[in-house]
């Protein structure tokens, strides 16, 4: 098969396959709903049938609780899939992530203030705006001490972020520790990453972020592409190095930032999805990056499913449920590019 | 407690909509299907409602070592094992009772979901229970066993009140490795009512906080209250600094049943006086005073 006509099969399989997972995801449940009804309720919305197909009970569930919650699994998936692509490119590692951007202790610290002030308890949207506040606060104070002393290089920034990233945590463990026990578990399942009782302000909130920030992410694959050819390279075609670098990191936290508030942590989505579809669409951006959006959201919206239809006692957490697929997954592409190199 | 710019900024970015004491949903007429989703919820609604208007307690209502109503929970109300908002939207209730922790986005999806929420708050206190109580049975049209409760635990304080006047007060140490208990906390509340000095308090600690085994050590306390069947009996012989202690050298070590440490309801009176009978034999017998029985 011919490289198009292969990209053209699997953009079909992945646009097809995000329709059912969202269905899918919207139908199964603690209280299951026929995906005809489903349908059917979101035609009487439109205007096109009879109202309510699912009954109060069922179309509560599936309007308030279910439809965000899916739509936020679908953005979080996306949203780390395309910064995870973007960073491999920037960092000519195919094994790169949102994780290297040093955002997600920002966040976790910004929650676990929220949470030791009782804000979390009394005021609605505190946590993921505290955490979105941290994350975004990380990225700014990476930046600062990054330039201090001039441009910095890639390593530099990643090292900065790394210092920046091991305060945030201590001061996380810090707060950890004084905060009242009972108010540790709400910090411990958002640090766990889920999405149970996300509404759609929650899904307004990653929204606006991620789809601007997807969108610009987007329009600089070509920029993209020609960095991932080498920095000299790069220089030796008039590109601003420099610059498209910084623009591109600072998006991809600004994705990954307010993602991570709303979610908690969902590890390797940003790895597995731009990972496993380099070799079926290339590395071209302008493929890569589509293509990462659909399939990471499908991973997620489909790990969520898996998160609150497993546990009868307790909902598994997201981040775990990516974990334990991402991990191995980590483990066989490191030694595939370890037998390559 | 003074806000930064910034988070006065962040806050005022949030909704405004701090939760009120029953909020959200229909609020016309009494409560006829209601559902709790904390242990002290479940304990107070099993006392106060017709068995038909509790649809719904947390899966801990049944375990005996958690609950002081196991085996009395109507057999009909759906167990939740978890705050899953499906299940909880598909029993239809007309109020939900929530914890002081339940946070407040889960609270505006309940909202959302058109169900009207009660939390119950103030519980760090013998004064907060009985507020809340009150308050609890007034929202679901039951005043009358809501004062019955009250008084019930108004006649075992006030019991142990009078026997324990002028007793001399043993300093206890509530020890959950590494947690303690300091002022404004249920535990705290419950040692003092027992006839004792909550060494947590003396600290200066405030709430269910870490302590350091020096700390600990170091405070020397007469009595150190654990929780019974929690491993933390093991825990302390094992502790290099803490199994040094005089009480634990001299084994004045109490261990209190679990379902009546959390106890959060009317029972913290009966938790109050099981811990002074331990700590006061002479004084308090084990067995609860006539108006303390149901």
């Amino acid at each position: 098969m011919s490289e198009p006509a292969r990209r053209r099969l699997v953009f079909a399989v992945l646009a097809a396959a995000l329709p059912l997972a969202l269905l899918s995801a919207l139908s199964l449940g603690s209280v299951p709903l026929s995906p005809l009804g489903v349908i059917g309720s979101a035609a009487a919305r439109a205007g096109l049938g009879a109202p309510a197909p699912l009954g109060d009970v069922g179309e509560v569930i599936l309007w308030s609780v279910r439809l965000p919650r899916v739509l936020i699994a679908a953005l979080v998936g996306g949203g780390l899939a395309v910064v995870g692509a973007s960073l491999q490119s920037l960092f000519r590692n195919p094994l790169a992530d949102a994780g290297l951007l040093g955002v997600g202790p920002g966040a976790a610290l910004g929650a676990v203030i929220a949470v030791n002030l009782g804000w979390a308890q009394e005021r609605f949207l505190a946590l993921p705006l505290s955490a979105c506040a941290g994350a975004l606060l990380a990225l700014l104070l990476i930046y600062a001490l990054a330039h201090a002393g001039g441009r910095p290089s890639l390593s530099g920034l990643l090292l900065t972020g790394l210092a920046v990233s091991a305060v945030a945590a201590a001061g996380t463990s810090v707060l950890l520790v004084a905060t009242e026990e009972f108010r540790v578990r709400t910090v411990l399942f958002w640090l766990a990453g889920g999405l149970e009782g996300r509404g759609f302000e929650h899904a307004a909130l990653a929204a606006a972020f991620v789809l601007p920030g997807v969108a610009a992410l987007f329009l600089l694959s070509r920029p993209l592409d020609v960095l991932s050819l080498g920095e000299e390279e790069a220089a030796a075609l008039s590109l601003p190095v420099h610059a498209v670098r910084i623009v591109v990191f600072g998006l991809c936290a600004l994705v990954a930032g307010p993602v991570t508030a709303v979610a908690g942590s969902i590890p390797f989505v940003g790895l597995i999805a731009p990972h496993a579809l380099r070799g079926l669409v290339g590395p071209l951006g302008r493929h890569l990056l589509p293509a990462s959006f659909l399939a990471g959201a499908i991973l997620v919206v489909v790990a969520d499913l898996a998160a609150r239809s497993f546990g009868q006692y307790v909902e598994l957490p997201l981040g775990s449920v990516t974990a334990f697929v991402g991990a191995p997954y980590f483990v066989l592409a490191l030694r595939g590019q370890e037998g390559r190199e | 407690m003074r806000l930064t710019p910034l988070a006065t900024a962040l806050l005022a970015l949030a909704s405004s909509a701090s939760t009120a004491s029953a909020a959200g949903g229909d609020a016309g007429g009494p409560p006829r299907r209601v559902v709790s989703l904390n242990l002290t919820a479940d304990e107070l609604l099993v006392e106060m409602l017709p068995p038909e208007r509790l649809v719904g307690v947390t899966r801990w209502a049944d375990d005996p070592e958690m609950s002081n109503v196991a085996g009395r929970v109507p057999a009909a109300a759906e167990r939740l094992p978890r705050a899953d908002l499906e299940r909880l939207i598909a029993l239809r209730p007309d109020l939900v009772v929530v914890s002081e922790y339940t946070d407040a986005d889960f609270l505006r999806l309940l909202e959302k979901s058109g169900l009207r929420h009660h939390r119950l708050s103030g519980l760090a206190s013998l004064a907060g229970i009985r507020a809340a109580i009150t308050d609890l049975g007034q929202l679901v049209a039951c005043p009358g066993a809501a004062a019955r409760l009250v008084a019930r635990m108004d006649a075992i304080l006030g019991e142990l009140a009078r026997r324990l006047d002028g007793a001399r007060r043993p300093r206890v140490l509530y020890w959950s490795d590494p947690h303690t208990a300091g002022a404004d906390s249920a535990l705290g509340s419950l040692i003092e009512a027992a006839g004792a000095v909550n060494v947590g308090r003396e600290l200066g600690l405030r709430g269910i906080v870490p302590i350091s085994g020096e700390r600990a050590f170091v405070a020397d306390p007469d009595v150190v209250l654990l929780t019974l069947g929690s491993g933390a009996a093991g825990s302390l012989r094992r502790h290099p600094l803490l199994s040094r202690t005089r009480a634990a050298r001299e084994g004045r070590v109490v261990e209190m049943p679990n379902r009546l440490l959390v106890a959060l309801s009317d029972r913290a009176a009966d938790a109050c006086w099981w811990l002074a009978a331990r700590l006061h034999p002479s004084l308090v017998p084990q067995a609860l005073p006539a108006g303390g029985n149901r």
